[in-house]
């Protein structure tokens, strides 16, 4: 009866004692959230072998940086953001903006209306309209959705102009929207 | 056998949004409404825009957890892999003297290792479990006063008086034992609740055990 499962407590809880140099409490949060932060590094960097490591490299991150969490309630989202810097990283590497302007003009396929039509829920057809939209547009419109970045805070993690922030994302609420229409 | 969408978007360009822009209406979205524009709000073609916005958001973040649940577990040996590469140290906190044996000797107990021993100690009280340690006051200084506040989880349904009670005094008694610090007093916070136990041992419990 002693040993008590860690799984019971709280995000709070898990990272206050994380902080304190608990690896059990730690290694719940990692079981805990693994699933989402993969979820959100496919979306944003594809299905690459890439996840693994850069899903990795965010817990040890956090676990040295757990000092500058304020709220433990809200370990989730600050996760997220050391992940969406880490996903940014591997982006730059791969120099995906060598050219803004065609950037900015890319659209979805022809048939990706019919691909969201076909959801089964309104999640699948979200996804479904997120993995149709040409990668910078994804990238901003999650930033600025999920995250919720700022344009100018995009822009600089993006290292782009934020007026082309912009239009990234003007693009991506349009397309978005259009391909949210088809689906019933 | 999709019915037609009564709302009409076509273009989503400012000739069907009454001269708006799809992004003048996301950041009136984002900034509240505030402050109230009449050009937007008395638009129809505005307001369908607007309202395709808020769904598209609200969807956003669902869509996230929803792939979440279509990911496997996170993976055994990628998980030791994580830990083998976090450091300790890192979490080590500051060195806290022990009194020598001799003249010549200096040893020193690190804060997170005098942390560790109160979250096993007080992990061991029934019905609790430890959420937090802070040790407060100068540990540097051999013999200096410390305060020890002790964060906990209770389980739901015990006697919280008597909860803390004992994690008082099994940490009192630990850190008598294995430190050499000068504690003061021992402040129990109770920070969160624990569910009620059940009668089945949890599964879980196997791999949680230290």
């Amino acid at each position: 009866m002693h040993h008590q499962p860690l799984t019971d407590l709280d995000d709070a809880v898990l990272a206050g004692r994380s902080s304190d140099g608990d690896v059990r409490a730690f290694e719940v949060l990692i079981r805990r959230h693994t699933p989402l932060l993969r979820a959100y590094a496919r979306r944003t960097l594809g299905s690459t072998d890439e996840l693994d490591d850069v899903v990795q490299e965010t817990f040890i991150t956090a676990w040295n940086q757990l000092d500058t969490l304020q709220d433990g309630a809200r370990v989730k989202a600050w996760l997220m953001r050391i992940l969406s810097r880490k996903c940014i990283d591997r982006i730059r590497a791969r120099r995906f903006h060598d050219d803004v302007t065609e950037l900015e003009v890319e659209a979805p396929a022809d048939d990706a209306p019919e691909r969201v039509a076909e959801a089964r829920s309104r999640e699948e057809a979200v996804e479904t309209a997120l993995a149709e939209l040409p990668e910078a547009q994804r990238r901003t419109w999650v930033m600025k959705e999920v995250l919720e970045y700022s344009y100018e805070a995009i822009a600089e993690e993006l290292d782009l102009p934020t007026s082309t922030v912009r239009g990234l994302l003007s693009r991506a609420r349009k397309n978005m929207i259009r391909l949210m229409e088809g689906w019933r | 056998m999709t019915e037609p969408d009564p709302v009409r978007l076509d273009s989503l360009e400012p000739d069907d949004l009454d001269g708006h822009t799809i992004d003048e209406l996301a950041d009136y979205l984002d900034a509240g409404m505030q402050p109230a524009d009449p050009s937007i709000d008395h638009s129809a073609a505005c307001q369908n825009a607007l309202a395709a916005i808020v769904r598209l958001r609200q969807s956003s973040l669902g869509s996230l957890e929803a792939a979440a649940e279509q990911e496997a577990p996170a993976d055994e040996s990628w998980i030791s892999g994580v830990l083998a590469n976090i450091s300790l140290e890192a979490r080590a906190g500051r060195d806290v003297p022990l009194r020598p044996a001799a003249p010549t000797e200096r040893p020193v107990m690190t804060e997170g290792a005098i942390r560790s021993l109160v979250r096993t100690a007080g992990d061991a009280v029934p019905d609790a479990l430890i959420a937090r340690c802070t040790l407060e006051g100068d540990v540097t200084e051999l013999g200096a006063p410390v305060r020890i506040v002790v964060e906990i989880a209770v389980r739901a349904g015990s006697t919280i008086q008597r909860v803390a009670s004992d994690i008082r005094e099994t940490v009192a008694e630990v850190l008598a034992t294995e430190t050499d610090l000068l504690v003061e007093s021992v402040d129990v916070v109770v920070r969160d609740l624990l569910p009620p136990s059940d009668d089945e041992p949890d599964p879980d419990a196997e791999e949680e055990r230290a």
